[in-house]
């Protein structure tokens, strides 16, 4: 008795009320993109959607009297696709797997354009302060080294470790100041050992650990060069199991090395190099 | 979602009288019957609006605003940033008495500023049911502060709010007594289960330990996040190219909300109607009540960009779309990991319940403490290379990291006042210092443990410098108001210092303002999250030797009539119908007693019926020691002769026992409650006891030992906000099943 009454309840209620039906366009590739449009327009009992990834064209059922055509499109949308109502959010469409990188109109040529600009104004600037100052190869390497940490992601922390260690390999001791020198002699040999455990180690915890004595190391040296540019040096007092620990930026914006997205601001400028 | 009624009677009359343009508003405020969420509520609303209408003046003129109150309750309007006279400055019982049912009150002051303010109902609860509305400041065209290219472009006001469907007098109450239903709607319940899934037991159990309930960013479930009283709505009068600066006031009344917009970095230009040096932001966080100035640009044809709102807890959001044609979207904030924020929280939590900065001497927003509860950068990227085997969308995903990292998020530190802002040099300092406290699990917020029925009036003196510093010494974030004042934030801009009326200040930061007190009367200086305000987090800076006030005849009786607005006593009852008999208890309390009775009643005279009433009083600023004066009544018939004994050897008869008794409640870690008691015949008796064990999202376990050798156990599953199924075993009357009612 029970069960039919359950049985009956589930029924009547899989149907959606106050139905109206809609046909949208909405910009996508294969079926995984079917997958997902299908799954992000959904809502039980509220909303239905079937997208024909021939036609393109989807077809969205829902409850008038509890949601709209909007609604939805802009679920669809901050899936990462594209509607006639609404373009999805950059991050969300370069998120979508590669088969499902459909063509965006014109918008995308827009937010493309720039990034390209940038890349290469990047690439030319590593290139003009290459043959400029002797250590200026592992600064820059040692600072990418630490936004791999920033971002968490210890993949890319061991490649930059092992940039690092090419470009420590690649200095020309005698082109150094005699008193850069004697740094570069105490520190060399700790450094490399530190870089190494980092480019070994897939821990994240472990190459952070060993980031504490690296930017320790670094630091001595940036204060012994003479830099172009202004570098701070931050302190977060909760990182290395609460003894503290320090890193070297660019920048006087706090972004924290040892927790990543976790405490990203944690911390503070408690030196700042200039010359 | 749209409103019922709008009806628009605003009579706009301008003369010019002197010289000084007088600029008249009528005001009509009235209940009205509200649909944002699908039910139909109630709202008050004025001119038939929800905000309230938007007032503009021109810095010079003379504001008139006649208030027509045609509710059945009182009122008053409190312009929220102004320099004005104290008896206009709208706060009842400190500055006039509440505008009776069926009466017209004027308001009539100098506009002696410019920028964008806010103006709210201070009466109750009123605020969160539509008494907020925009107060526009215009700058006069010979201002020599006026900025080309932002003091003469187009503008928008732009009202964030709230709406819940209960009504705000109850989310008071259901927050004072504890009830998580909040966050069984928010999904933030933060269950053992929950904890075990995301791998986070030991976090939880710690958390216990430490006496900590579950933790949120906010308290409150809404049901719309609206601008402008609209969750969506299109500004499609601009066009690619154009600038708009947004004067945004955030009406709402206990939700903070990120900032975000689609169309490229926002300029902030003021904060708290004061002009700061453009600065270039990916987002901000506006806190309740405060008001920042953004310019945005549309940057491309047909296309119309997302402005997006979003509470800080990231439950909703509020979208408006500026330009026309084709609705470019943000990305939306990513949901908060409360885990992670709990675990943060154990390591920073004392286990007396005090925080411990660790030494990092935080201050103005630098270090976002729910920073920890969400992704900024990690997580993703690591799935998302594994997916990828191209080397474009390996160098895609390189490029969204960095545009991640690249963030700017605008914090305190980074507001510079184009104008210098000290003080006079040689006046006198005066220096005073205020812990915010509070405790959660009572929902009572309080200024170094005092809430203001605890405090007199703090005395200044015109003419000397007011300089408070303020540290947060509660878990959650206040924003600090001070009224007819802007204060300096002293954030390192030196002779800059911004000059502001709202402070967000966050767990654990210490923060420096000051001012020139430079004004006469009853100034109210409070936590502006409403349901704080309530719950007593107030002060009030009076200036010795005031002229009287020609509003409020008794100052002192009315000073104690404030004083109880926000100590005021909240009921809770709940009755649970078993199949072995009732338990229930009622309760009412206010900051510091409680006046609570529990009673079990068996459905025959073997099973027995008791009652224990406890008078008890909270001391110490978590609250966890609570010493009561008890009656209990007892009848149950044993079997004759049979004569009950504790674990101490002590016997009694439960038949006809009726007594006084002495004893203390304290809140051991893992929030188990001891309890002792000595009654008028000398026996003792001591009691663990522990309700609401969050064992799943709807599921509580409680338990109950004692030493008269009565136990109890029992599940309840939590169904509705006033119902749960329920099931226990009880020494007394055994095994039962039952439904649960709670008020």
């Amino acid at each position: 008795m029970l069960t039919v009454m359950f049985a009956s309840f589930t029924l009547s209620n899989a149907q959606i009320k106050n139905q109206k039906i809609v046909s949208e366009k909405i910009l996508g590739n294969c079926g995984i993109c079917k997958k997902t449009i299908e799954k992000a327009g959904n809502m039980k009992n509220i909303a239905t959607v079937e997208w024909d990834k021939e036609t393109k064209m989807a077809t969205i059922s829902y409850d008038a009297k509890k949601t709209n055509k909007e609604e939805v499109l802009k679920r669809i949308a901050l899936a990462g696709y594209d509607s006639n109502s609404f373009l999805a959010p950059d991050v969300a469409y370069f998120g979508l797997p590669n088969c499902c990188q459909y063509e965006r109109v014109s918008k995308t040529a827009i937010s493309e354009k720039p990034k390209m600009e940038m890349k290469a104004m990047m690439k030319e600037k590593i290139k003009s302060s290459e043959n400029t100052k002797p250590l200026s190869n592992v600064y820059s390497n040692y600072f990418e080294l630490k936004d791999a940490l920033v971002a968490s992601d210890s993949k890319s922390t061991a490649v930059k470790a092992n940039d690092l260690l090419a470009a420590v390999e690649k200095v020309d001791m005698k082109t150094l100041d005699m008193d850069l020198h004697m740094v570069w002699m105490k520190i060399l040999k700790p450094l490399k050992e530190e870089v190494k455990a980092i480019t070994t180690s897939k821990n994240r915890e472990d190459q952070r650990f060993q980031f504490v004595d690296l930017s320790e190391n670094m630091f001595k040296l940036m204060k012994s060069d003479k830099l172009e540019t202004t570098i701070y040096l931050q302190h977060c007092p909760m990182a290395n199991d609460g003894k503290g620990a320090n890193w070297l930026s660019k920048e006087s914006i706090i972004k924290n090395p040892y927790y990543g997205s976790m405490m990203l601001s944690c911390g503070k400028t408690i030196e700042t190099i200039k010359n | 979602m749209k409103r019922v009624y709008y009806l628009l009677f605003t009579l706009l009359i301008t003369t010019t009288l002197f010289g000084q343009n007088v600029v008249r508003y009528d005001l009509h405020v009235r209940d009205s019957v509200v649909n944002f969420s699908g039910k139909e509520k109630r709202a008050i609303a004025v001119n038939g609006q929800i905000p309230m209408p938007t007032l503009t003046f021109t810095e010079g003129d003379i504001a008139e605003i006649h208030v027509y109150n045609h509710l059945k309750e009182g009122t008053t309007l409190h312009w929220h940033g102004l320099y004005l006279p104290n008896k206009e400055d709208g706060v009842p019982y400190l500055t006039q008495l509440p505008i009776e049912p069926g009466k017209e009150h004027l308001y009539r002051f100098p506009i002696i500023q410019s920028g964008t303010h806010w103006y709210h109902s201070h009466q109750g609860f009123q605020e969160q049911i539509g008494m907020y509305g925009s107060l526009i400041l215009k700058k006069k065209a010979n201002d020599p502060t006026f900025r080309k290219g932002i003091d003469d472009i187009p503008q928008v006001p732009i009202v964030l709010s709230e709406w819940t469907d209960y009504n705000p007098k109850n989310v008071h109450r259901l927050l004072h007594n504890a009830s998580d239903w909040f966050a069984i709607k928010k999904g933030t319940t933060q269950s053992y289960a929950e904890a075990i899934k995301a791998g986070h037991f030991k976090t939880k159990i710690n958390n216990e330990w430490k006496r900590m309930l579950a933790m949120d960013v906010s308290d409150v479930y809404y049901d719309k996040f609206l601008i402008n009283g609209q969750n969506e709505s299109q500004l499609s009068q601009f066009k690619a190219g154009d600038k708009v600066r947004l004067r945004i006031a955030n009406g709402g009344a206990s939700s903070y909300f990120w900032l975000k917009y689609a169309g490229g970095k926002m300029t902030v230009v003021a904060n708290d109607g004061n002009d700061v040096e453009p600065v270039d932001v990916d987002r901000l966080i506006i806190g309740v009540s405060e008001t920042y100035d953004v310019i945005v640009t549309i940057p491309a044809e047909n296309t119309s960009y997302e402005f997006l709102a979003t509470p800080e807890d990231r439950t909703k959001s509020t979208s408006i779309y500026i330009g026309e044609g084709i609705k470019q979207l943000v990305s939306p904030m990513p949901k908060l990991k409360y885990f992670e924020g709990m675990k943060m929280m154990n390591d920073m939590m004392n286990m007396d319940g005090t925080m411990d900065d660790m030494g990092m001497e935080m201050s103005f927003q630098k270090m976002d403490m729910n920073a920890v509860m969400y992704t900024e950068i990690s997580g993703k990227s690591e799935k998302s290379e594994v997916k990828s085997d191209k080397e474009m969308t390996m160098n895609a995903d390189m490029d969204m990291k960095k545009m991640n990292s690249d963030i700017v998020t605008l914090n305190y530190a980074m507001l510079k006042s184009p104008t210098k802002t000290t003080l006079p040099k040689d006046a006198p300092v005066r220096e005073l210092r205020f812990e915010l406290t509070g405790n959660m699990n009572r929902y009572v917020w309080s200024m170094d443990n005092k809430v203001l029925a605890e405090t007199d009036k703090i005395l200044i003196k015109k003419g000397e410098n007011v300089r408070i510093t303020l540290y947060n010494n509660s878990m959650m974030r206040h924003p600090m108001h001070l009224h007819g004042h802007d204060f300096r934030v002293l954030n390192g801009q030196g002779e800059y210092a911004p000059l502001k009326n709202v402070l967000d200040i966050m767990p654990m930061e210490t923060d420096v303002i000051e001012f020139e007190a430079n004004a006469d009367g009853d100034w109210f200086f409070h936590c502006h999250i409403l349901y704080h305000m309530m719950a007593g987090m107030n002060r009030v800076f009076s200036y010795e030797d005031s002229k009287p006030n020609s509003l409020i005849s008794d100052k002192v009786k009315a000073y104690k009539k404030l004083q109880a607005e926000s100590n005021q006593f909240h009921f809770m009852a709940e009755n649970d119908f078993a199949t072995n008999g009732n338990d229930g208890k009622a309760m009412l309390q206010n900051t510091r007693w409680s006046f609570g009775t529990e009673w079990r009643l068996g459905y025959h005279d073997e099973h027995g019926y008791e009652s224990e009433t406890h008078i008890g009083r909270y001391i110490g600023r978590m609250q966890w020691f609570m010493p009561f004066i008890g009656f209990d009544a007892r009848y149950r018939k044993l079997d004759s002769g049979e004569v009950e004994e504790n674990i101490f050897g002590q016997k009694s008869t439960k038949d006809k026992r009726i007594q006084a008794s002495l004893g203390f409640n304290y809140t051991l870690p893992m929030l188990v409650i001891f309890q002792a008691e000595v009654f008028h015949d000398g026996n003792v008796r001591m009691q663990l006891m522990r309700e609401d064990i969050p064992v799943a999202k709807r599921l509580r376990m409680a338990f109950m030992v004692n030493t008269d050798k009565e136990y109890m156990a029992g599940f309840k599953y939590i169904v509705g906000k006033n119902a749960a199924l329920t099931t226990h075993y009880d020494s007394d009357m055994g095994i039962g099943l039952g439904i649960n009612f709670n008020y």
